[in-house]
């Protein structure tokens, strides 16, 4: 598969609070070589990447990824439903691999991936304008992250689309309050999140990022929207894995071998109770 | 040659711009400090602790990040601008231009993580930023070599009377040169002597694959006189135009696409001094890198190693067969040598 909306595509989604805790364990695995990465994007995008899979139909809806650096939880995410081969996931990072950790446009599975942050939704109200123009009804989806937000294009993106009431375009923002020099809040108040979206003619939604079951009801409601929406998720980049020190930093965690093996029993008991 | 040069290994030292930033804005108070989200990874989480009044955490916002900066060197403040070179030249692209350039603002711009020395990928490797800096007016362009010059570049460029950027690699950095180096910003410097068969000039992280190339010639008969060249513009064409017209072949090594930065900029001054000599230009030949683990991975990959410069100076004689073999030096933990 190269992208989720090219025709044809097929995947069966499965118990959506398993599939992000799938997600999460096969992130470990990609990072575990490394012995350190973007597991923390993994670790708050799990939910709701889980009910991304839940909602887009399969071989339309688009899928936008603006931080490239969070295509981990994709990628985890299409291995784990057959849409990636898992020999290549497994190269994850390395040398000479495809499957480069910070996204690019050569990245499978999501239609578009952005590396350089804040470009992502410009390219999702594109492609929900495209389909306007040639009278598509499928929707179009955007992984964002609250650092974002400090982007001037983010609002450039955002007032087009409130203007134009791009109604099938649906953000998802990974509210992590985490960036790379630390706490989003700590660089630049970015609140209130939700009304700064409202005043640019978006439904805004606040919800806990970790309740998948919240995430999947959002992204329904925002099918119905007559305007664009986005999902404020609410999480943490150590969210699911207990074993993680306190201070880790959440934009490139440090994995190194024990701590690997500590996370990867972790989840694995988590799946199982999970199961059970 | 008054440069005394180390010998591969190099060894590193660890935030020397960092360090050397702070000993300035000790003696300079109109020396200010901006950050756009990657403080630490730009050495000025040193100056952040030593001068918290003076450093301003811009977010990530490059755009807004520059106008500011030009605002308070209008004021009489000389802004230092801190991110990777992709996001410091790339993104805020038009305010350089207008709110600094044109104005001829004392801004100074630090772009890290030249090149593919970031392996992260297109959107993080600054493969045009020479390029890019070079094209506009009133700007002056840095690239140095290793440490000896990065701990000079924040008092060689603070007086500067108009915008300077510099590239400058991230994390642990070679000392090629002895304590006694001068980073000048007028004229570059010939570190081998005049008169060889090929005239090999290099910029930034190329100079160490450019020594280690000339060695390897130079045990095959050919003689190479070795330029660095940390300032590509305003380039020194007086040095240029000396070794290239005492050569019978030029090769240029940049860290860089070959569109736009040293190797275009040497090609500008040899065509106008109606010098005729075969020219190579080691660089990314026209195209973007990729993401990978590791930075050597893609100096070997995208044709920036010693190899490449070998090559390439083989090329520019006519010789077609027998190109020597460059040998890979070894670097332990803590060293560094190029690939």
């Amino acid at each position: 598969m190269a992208h989720v909306s090219d025709p044809g595509t097929h995947w069966t989604a499965g118990d959506p609070a398993r599939l992000a805790t799938l997600i999460r364990l096969r992130a470990v695995r990609m990072v575990a070589p490394h012995g350190f990465g973007y597991l923390g994007q993994a670790l708050s995008s799990a939910e709701q990447v889980a009910a991304l899979f839940a909602v887009m139909t399969p071989g339309e809806d688009r899928l936008v990824c603006s931080p490239g650096h969070y295509v981990i939880g994709i990628f985890a995410a299409a291995a784990e439903l057959g849409l990636l081969d898992e020999d290549a996931v497994s190269t994850y990072g390395q040398d000479g691999s495809h499957i480069e950790a910070i996204g690019t446009e050569r990245s499978p599975v999501a239609d578009y991936v952005c590396g350089s942050l804040g470009q992502g939704l410009s390219g999702a109200v594109g492609f929900a304008l495209s389909d306007r123009l040639r009278h598509k009804r499928r929707r179009t989806f955007a992984l964002l992250s609250d650092g974002e937000l400090e982007e001037g294009q983010v609002w450039e993106a955002a007032m087009f689309a409130g203007h134009h009431r791009l109604d099938r375009l649906t953000v998802l923002l990974d509210a992590n309050n985490s960036q790379v020099d630390g706490p989003v809040d700590a660089i630049t108040t970015i609140e209130p999140i939700k009304a700064k979206w409202e005043a640019f003619g978006w439904a805004a939604h606040d919800i806990d990022g970790h309740d998948v079951g919240a995430v999947i009801e959002g992204l329904t409601m925002a099918g119905d929207a007559k305007q664009p929406s986005v999902l404020i998720n609410r999480t943490s980049t150590a969210h699911g894995l207990r074993c993680l020190p306190p201070d880790a930093d959440g934009h490139f965690i440090k994995l190194p071998p024990e701590l690997a093996a500590r996370a990867e029993a972790e989840l694995t008991a988590e799946l199982e109770r999970l199961h059970g | 040659m008054a440069d005394v040069l180390n010998q591969p290994p190099y060894p590193t030292v660890l935030k020397p711009y960092g360090q050397s930033l702070v000993e300035l804005a000790k003696e300079r108070d109109e020396v200010v400090c901006f950050s756009g989200d990657l403080t630490r990874q730009c050495e000025i989480d040193l100056f952040a602790e030593a001068f918290p009044d003076r450093f301003i955490h811009a977010g990530m916002a490059e755009a807004n990040m520059i106008g500011m900066a030009a605002a308070l060197a209008r004021d009489g403040f000389v802004p230092f601008v801190h991110t990777f070179g992709v996001f410091a030249t790339r993104r805020p692209l038009d305010q350089i231009i207008n709110a600094v350039a044109f104005p001829n603002l004392k801004v100074r711009i630090l772009g890290f993580m030249p090149g593919v020395s970031s392996p992260g990928g297109p959107s993080h490797q600054a493969i045009d930023d020479v390029a890019l800096m070079r094209a506009i007016p009133n700007l002056t362009v840095l690239d140095v070599a290793d440490a000896v010059e990065v701990r000079q570049v924040p008092r060689a460029i603070v007086d500067v009377d108009g915008p300077v950027y510099v590239r400058l690699k991230r994390g642990e950095i070679p000392v090629i040169f002895g304590d006694e180096h001068r980073l000048s910003l007028d004229r570059a410097d010939v570190l081998t002597p005049l008169g060889g068969v090929v005239a090999l000039l290099a910029s930034g992280m190329m100079l160490a694959s450019a020594l280690a190339a000339a060695r390897v010639l130079e045990a095959h008969g050919v003689s190479v006189t070795v330029v660095n060249v940390p300032v590509i513009k305003p380039l020194d064409a007086a040095t240029v135009t000396e070794v290239a017209g005492a050569a019978r072949a030029v090769v240029t090594a940049e860290n860089h696409t070959v569109v736009g930065g040293l190797g275009t900029a040497v090609a500008e001054v040899l065509a106008e001094a109606g010098l005729g000599r075969p020219l190579r230009r080691v660089g990314l030949r026209d195209t973007f890198a990729e993401g990978a683990k590791t930075a050597p991975y893609l100096f070997g990959r995208y044709g920036l190693s010693t190899q490449a410069s070998i090559d390439a100076a083989w090329a520019a004689l006519g010789k077609t067969v027998h190109v020597p073999v460059a040998e890979v030096a070894p670097a332990e933990e803590g060293e560094y040598a190029p690939v």
